[in-house]
């Protein structure tokens, strides 16, 4: 299967639910899809395309929504970039540790820094930042400037 | 059934992670990793400074693989301004690339012997290691960060003399390799201490999304050199080195057997290096877009996200590691173990914490450095 072939795939089996969908280049594909058709797509993708390794999980403050991007591989060989829009003031989505073990960490890391959660992850607690870390700022947004971080640790 | 901390201070830890086992006897149970101590903010940082500091922020990522971060960084950009470095210099950056797996590679050889109590190997490891650190200063000037890659290219050009001396050093190392491999086969201090230890089936290093020698070494031939080629790896012939073993032991051989690869890999390279130029001048501004760049480092598949929004920084830069890829892993392999074996399972998937964390404070607001002071952090942790 080459790249051109697992976007036509992936446009037949989820049709509308696909927003956005290019490949660039050799190997790399991007495809955005609708937040409730996310589940669908991700099961698609590992279970049915064979996309089984999970490289990260890359999140992107975009002012108004969060954008998670799900960078998966096909044998090691296509990146896909697979992404979906949460709304900001309530981050939410499903975990996909159950389709790939492998996401744990990943899902935790976007917990930690953009406030993401995951809904089923069996395991949510602090991974990079430190036990007392403030709850409520999550420093890969954008709101939150160096100086502001600073500021709120240091007001004690 | 009780707890034991390990770390984030352990004499086995080269760098600070805490691990908590839970323990049966001798036997571990559950792992809980938590990671973060060296967490530095480099994902925050990169978005603060413009494209050009960012190569020095990306070299500085790792102190081991400086040129695996900033081949997967100069790569991204130059994907964003849709550029190309010119031949040469790709082959250059694959020289670079090998030399430093086998600096890498040779450097977790001796604390895998270390840390099974072989000290005098871990010594002749070191010792050998300093021929390929030797051979790294002498192209680059510099023995850690090479601060080769640039936006566009390369920064040096390999002379013919500096080829014949790489070519002399290869020799040398090639033969040292051929015997140490003979040895860990044999040496009955080294398969006792690592043959069926630690084992990570080949199910579970793909549905764990374990990546570089640890994966292959449970026999899975997964290499990004090989399945999704970056410089000029889609013009030279090599093996993706796997193990069916799934232990300590078989991330040994892939080791030091993918040496022997690096070994082939650079002399073809340095023969069939094209003349021309070695970077390329590129445009100043970058356009908006966004880039997924991949590189195969030392541990393993490393990947790079960058957003560009057409200013001189970056919107998002995002870096995983190869290491933190690898800790559901080596969780894994961990159960079940001995507590004496607890260094050697570790060791074995060759953990680089300071990658793999990426964030704390030390400020960049204003231009400004500002570190905590001690009193400060006293306060911080002790008080909120």
């Amino acid at each position: 299967m080459d790249e051109n072939e697992v976007l036509k795939e992936l446009k037949t089996r989820l049709g509308d639910a696909v927003i956005e969908a290019e490949v660039p280049r050799k190997r790399r594909i991007f495809v955005k899809v609708k937040v409730e058709s996310f589940r669908e797509s991700a099961r698609f993708l590992v279970k049915e395309l064979g996309f089984k390794h999970i490289s990260t999980i890359t999140g992107v403050d975009l002012g108004d929504s969060i954008e998670l991007i799900y960078h998966l591989a096909y044998q090691g060989s296509i990146e896909l970039s697979l992404k979906v829009d949460l709304p900001k003031r309530e981050p939410k989505i499903s975990t996909i540790t159950d389709l790939i073990p492998g996401a744990t960490l990943y899902e935790r890391e976007v917990h930690d820094l953009l406030g993401v959660v995951f809904e089923g992850h069996p395991d949510l607690s602090p991974l990079l930042l430190p036990e007392k870390w403030p709850k409520g700022i999550h420093p890969l947004r954008k709101e939150y400037s160096l100086e502001s971080i600073r500021k709120t640790l240091f007001k004690g | 059934m009780i707890k034991v901390p390990f770390g984030p201070q352990h004499p086995a830890l080269k760098e600070p992670e805490n691990f908590t086992f839970e323990i049966d006897g001798d036997i571990v149970v559950a792992v809980k990793p938590r990671i973060g101590y060296n967490h530095r903010g480099i994902e925050k940082a990169f978005e603060q400074r413009t494209y050009i500091q960012n190569l020095y922020l990306a070299e500085r990522i790792c102190g081991i693989c400086s040129d695996a971060h900033t081949t997967c960084y100069t790569q991204a950009v130059e994907s964003l301004l849709g550029v190309e470095a010119p031949p040469r210099a790709r082959y250059i950056r694959v020289i670079v690339a090998e030399l430093e797996r086998i600096h890498s590679h040779s450097l977790w050889l001796g604390i895998a012997a270390h840390e099974i109590g072989f000290d005098t190997l871990f010594l002749y490891y070191w010792r050998d290691r300093e021929v390929v650190m030797d051979l790294l200063e002498s192209i680059s000037g510099n023995r850690v960060h090479y601060a080769m890659n640039t936006i566009g290219g390369v920064r040096r050009d390999i002379s013919p003399e500096k080829v014949s001396m790489i070519k002399k050093g290869l020799d040398f190392l090639e033969e040292r390799m051929k015997r140490y491999i003979e040895m860990m086969k044999t040496d009955q201090t080294v398969l006792k201490r690592t043959e069926g230890v630690g084992v990570l089936k080949r199910r579970d290093a793909i549905d764990l999304c374990a990546v570089g020698p640890t994966l292959r070494a449970s026999g899975v031939k997964n290499d990004v050199r090989a399945d999704d080629p970056y410089a000029a790896y889609d013009e030279i012939p090599f093996n993706v080195v796997t193990h069916d073993g799934g232990d300590v032991l078989s991330r040994i051989l892939v080791r030091c057997e993918e040496i022997l690869e690096s070994i082939e890999i650079t002399r073809y390279a340095l023969d069939h290096m094209p003349k021309g130029m070695t970077r390329v001048r590129v445009p100043m501004a970058v356009p908006p877009g966004e880039t997924v760049s991949r590189v195969e480092a030392p541990r393993g598949e490393l990947i790079h996200y960058a957003k560009s929004n057409g200013t001189a920084r970056p919107e998002r830069y995002k870096v995983r590691s190869p290491t933190l890829g690898n800790i559901p892993a080596l969780c894994k392999m961990l159960i079940g173990c001995h507590v004496a074996d607890i260094p050697i399972i570790l060791a074995g998937i060759d953990p680089c914490f300071a990658c793999m964390d990426r964030m704390t404070f030390i400020d960049l607001s204003n231009g400004d450095e500002w570190v905590w002071t001690m009193q400060e952090l006293r306060r911080r942790y002790r008080n909120d």
